[in-house]
C-alpha cells in the first residue's frame, strides 16, 4: 500500500511536468504583433533632457491645466505642478501651491512691501538617471526607455505604492480609478511625434525648455551651456535630469 | 536499497518544481519582458499610441491664418492658442473630417470665444513673486489709471486678445535695445530724489541720456503729467542686459485710452467718438495706421529726431575711433571691453599695416593710451623688457640698463652704429 502510494505520486510528477513542458511550447510558439513605433536603435539617439527658467515663470498655471487635459489626470493630483516660494524680511519662507497652481495664485501671503524675495518654481517629474522609483518597483512595472524616460508600464503595476513612497521629489500619485501608479511621461506619445510636451506647448514665457541631450546641436544643449543651473536634491545621489535656471538653495 | 529511493524521490521533487517554476515563469512572463533590461519593451511602444489633446499652434494656423497672423505680431506672441481656447482636439478633430469626426458633435467642436477676466487675470495679476518686467496689473488701480466705472469691465472690452497693445511694429523684428530700468525694479517704492542726488548712486540708463530733445521736448506738452515714456514705448525683457522696446503710433493704441466707452468715466482723459471722430474709421485706419498723429502730433512730443544726436550716427564705423580715443568712458557705460575685441580681434585698426613692427614706435609715443585699450598695459613690456617708449630721464638712465643687459639688448630695436652716434 506504502510503496503503490509512493509509485502514483512519482508518476503524477513526472507527468505533470512532461505536461507542462508540452504546454509551454504552445504558449512560446504563441508571439503577439508588436506595435513598434520607432526601433530601439532610433530610440537609443536621443536622451530628452528638460529645463526650467525659474526666473521667468510667472506661475500662470497654463502648464498644470495643459497637463491635465493631455494625460486625463485625476482631480487633486498632479503630474506638474508649480510652487510658490516666498521669504519675507524676517527670513520666513512661506511655499505654497494652492491645488497646483490650476488657477493661478491670488494674492500674495506675505504684506507685498514685507516680501524680499519670490519666485515660482514649476515642479515635475525629474527623469533621473539613477531613479530610486524604478530599483523599489516589485514587478517590473516601472523601467529606464532607451532614450532614458522614467515610464510605468501600467499593465502590469499592481498599485503597491513603493515607488511613491521611494520618489524624494513627490512626483508620483496612486491612481486610484485603475489602481496603478501614474507620473509624468514628458508627453511620451508626442514628442516622438515631434511635438513639445503639453506643458512645454502651453507655456507662454518660454520658462520651459525640452531637447535631446545627446543632439549637441540642440537648443537644450546651448542652454546649458550658456547659462548656470542646479538640479533638485543632488545630495541623493539620483541624477535628475530636470535643469533648474537660476536655482535659488530655497528650493527643495 | 530503500534510502536510496527516498534521495532519488527528493531530488526529482525539486527537479520537477524548479522545471514547473521556469516553464509557469515563462508563461506569466510577457512577451517582450527582458529584451533590453527588466521591463516589458512593448510597454514604451504602446504608451506612444495615447492620443493627442493639446494642439500646436501650427495646427490652428492650418485654418485660422488670418489670426495667426495678426498674432505672431503683437505681444501675445508667445502665447499659444491652448492657453486660452483649451485643447482644442475635438474642434480640429471635427472639422478635418474623415472616420475621427464622425463621433464628435457640432456642440462639442465648439470652441468658446469669449474668455473670461480671470482667466487674464492668471498671467496679468500682479504678485510679488512674478519678474518685475512682467505686465502685471492690479486690477483696481488699473481702472482707476484708465477712469473706468464699471467694475466688472471685461480686458476684451479694450485689448484685442490676439492683438493686446496694437504693436506697429512686428515684436520679433522690433529694435534690441540696452535695459532699461525702472527705480521701482530695486525701490519698493520710487525715490523722491533723482538718482544723481545720491551719492555712490550706480549710474543707470534714463532715456533722456541719449534722446535728450524728444524727452525735454515731452516735458513740456500735456501728456508727461499723467504717463511716462515706457507707457508708450513698451519695453520687453529679453534676458539680463538687453530688451525691446517698441515705437507706438498705432492709433488703436491711442483709442486705448481716449476713446469714450460706456464703462469709462467721460472726464479725464478727452475722450473721443470713434470712428465718427475721423469719419469712416475702416478706410482711413487700412490706409495710415498713424493717424492721430497726423493732427495730435504737437500734443505729444518731437517727430521728427535728428538721429545726429544719437551717439551713433549713420558712418559710426569711421567715426567711432576719434569719439572712442576721448570719451572711452561714455562708451563703457554702454558697452563692455568685449564688444571692442569681438571686432577688433578679427580686423586689425587700419593703423596696423604690414610694417606696422617697424612704424609703430612712432605712434606709440604720443598715442600710448590708445595701445592700452587694446593691448592692455603691460603689453610693451612683454616684448621689449623695459618700460616703453623710453622714460623722460632715459639720458641720465640708459647707462644703468646698458650695463645691466649688456649692448646686445638695445641692438635688438637699434643699430649697432647707434652707439656711435652721441659717444
Amino acid at each position: 500500500m506504502e510503496n503503490l502510494d509512493r509509485r502514483r505520486f512519482i508518476k503524477l510528477g513526472i507527468f505533470t511536468s512532461a505536461g507542462v513542458l508540452v504546454g509551454s511550447f504552445f504558449a512560446f510558439a504563441n508571439t503577439d504583433k508588436k506595435i513598434e513605433v520607432e526601433s530601439y536603435d532610433d530610440l537609443l539617439k536621443y536622451d530628452w533632457g528638460y529645463i526650467i527658467d525659474t526666473s521667468r515663470c510667472i506661475g500662470c498655471g497654463s502648464c498644470v491645466r495643459a497637463c491635465k487635459m493631455e494625460n486625463n489626470v485625476p482631480d487633486n493630483y498632479f503630474r506638474t505642478w508649480v510652487e510658490r516660494y516666498e521669504i519675507d524680511k524676517n527670513e520666513k519662507v512661506r511655499v505654497d501651491s494652492p491645488k497646483g497652481a490650476i488657477e493661478s495664485f491670488k494674492e500674495n501671503n506675505f504684506p507685498a512691501e514685507d516680501i524680499v524675495k519670490a519666485f515660482f518654481v514649476p515642479k515635475l517629474c525629474n527623469h533621473c538617471y539613477d531613479s530610486p522609483c524604478v530599483q523599489v518597483c516589485p514587478v517590473g512595472a516601472s523601467y529606464d526607455t532607451p532614450d532614458k524616460v522614467v515610464l510605468i508600464d501600467k499593465e502590469h503595476c499592481v498599485g503597491c505604492g513603493y515607488c511613491v513612497q521611494a520618489c524624494p521629489y513627490g512626483c508620483r500619485y496612486i491612481d486610484h480609478e485603475k489602481g496603478v501608479a501614474d507620473k509624468c511621461t514628458f508627453c511620451y506619445h508626442r514628442i516622438h511625434k515631434g511635438l513639445a510636451p503639453a506643458c512645454v506647448n502651453a507655456c507662454p514665457r518660454n520658462a520651459r525648455i525640452y531637447g535631446n541631450l545627446k543632439d549637441p546641436d540642440s537648443k537644450i544643449r546651448k542652454m546649458l551651456h550658456q547659462r548656470k543651473y542646479g538640479t533638485l536634491k543632488p545630495d541623493l545621489g539620483t541624477n535628475p535630469k530636470c535643469f533648474y535656471l537660476e536655482l535659488d538653495m530655497e528650493i527643495k | 536499497m530503500k534510502n536510496k529511493l527516498h534521495i532519488f524521490l527528493f531530488l526529482i521533487v525539486i527537479f520537477s518544481v524548479i522545471i514547473i517554476g521556469i516553464i509557469v515563469g515563462n508563461i506569466l512572463k510577457p512577451d517582450s519582458y527582458g529584451e533590453h533590461g527588466h521591463y516589458r519593451y512593448d510597454a514604451v511602444n504602446e504608451i506612444q499610441a495615447q492620443p493627442l489633446i493639446n494642439q500646436d499652434i501650427k495646427t490652428c494656423a492650418e485654418c485660422h491664418d488670418n489670426i495667426y497672423q495678426l498674432h505672431e505680431k503683437d505681444a501675445h506672441y508667445n502665447v499659444p492658442c491652448v492657453d486660452c481656447h483649451g485643447p482644442c482636439n475635438l474642434h480640429v478633430a471635427f472639422y478635418k473630417g474623415g472616420e475621427a469626426a464622425a463621433n464628435i458633435s457640432k456642440e462639442q467642436a465648439y470652441v468658446p470665444k469669449e474668455y473670461k477676466l480671470e482667466g487674464c487675470l492668471y498671467c496679468h495679476r500682479k504678485l510679488k513673486a512674478k519678474p518685475s518686467d512682467y505686465p502685471q496689473i492690479i486690477q483696481e488701480d488699473h481702472y482707476k489709471f484708465l477712469h473706468v466705472i464699471v467694475h466688472d469691465t471685461k480686458c476684451i472690452e479694450c485689448h484685442s486678445p490676439h492683438e493686446p497693445v496694437f504693436l506697429l511694429t512686428e515684436v520679433r523684428q522690433s529694435r534690441i535695445h540696452p535695459i532699461v530700468y525702472r527705480c521701482t525694479e530695486c525701490h519698493d517704492t520710487k525715490p523722491e530724489k533723482s538718482y544723481k542726488e545720491v551719492q555712490g548712486h550706480p549710474a543707470i540708463f534714463e532715456c533722456s541720456d541719449c534722446h535728450k530733445a524728444i524727452v525735454d521736448d515731452f516735458n513740456t506738452k500735456p501728456h508727461h503729467n499723467y504717463v511716462e515714456c515706457r507707457t508708450c514705448h513698451l519695453y520687453h525683457k529679453e534676458n539680463e542686459t538687453t530688451g525691446r522696446i517698441y515705437k507706438n503710433g498705432n492709433a488703436k493704441f491711442c483709442l486705448l485710452c481716449h476713446e469714450k466707452k460706456p464703462f469709462k468715466d467721460d472726464k479725464y482723459p478727452p475722450k473721443i467718438e470713434w470712428p465718427s471722430h475721423v469719419g469712416n474709421a475702416e478706410i482711413i485706419i487700412k490706409s495710415n495706421e498713424k493717424i492721430c498723429l497726423t493732427c495730435h502730433e504737437d500734443k505729444i512730443h518731437k517727430m521728427n529726431v535728428n538721429f545726429r544726436e544719437n551717439p551713433h550716427s549713420k558712418n559710426w564705423i569711421t567715426e567711432h575711433r576719434e569719439y572712442g580715443r576721448q570719451n572711452l568712458s561714455t562708451c563703457q557705460k554702454c558697452h563692455q571691453m568685449n564688444d571692442c575685441y569681438s571686432c577688433h580681434m578679427k580686423h586689425k585698426p587700419l593703423s596696423h599695416t604690414s610694417d606696422w613692427k617697424t612704424q609703430h614706435p612712432k605712434f606709440a609715443e604720443n598715442n600710448k593710451q590708445s595701445c592700452e585699450i587694446c593691448h592692455g598695459t603691460n603689453a610693451c613690456f612683454s616684448c621689449h623688457k623695459l618700460e616703453m617708449p623710453h622714460p623722460k630721464d632715459w639720458d641720465e638712465k640708459h647707462k644703468d640698463v646698458v650695463a645691466q643687459k649688456a649692448k646686445d639688448f638695445c641692438y635688438r630695436c637699434h643699430n649697432e652704429d647707434f652707439c656711435k652716434q652721441c659717444h
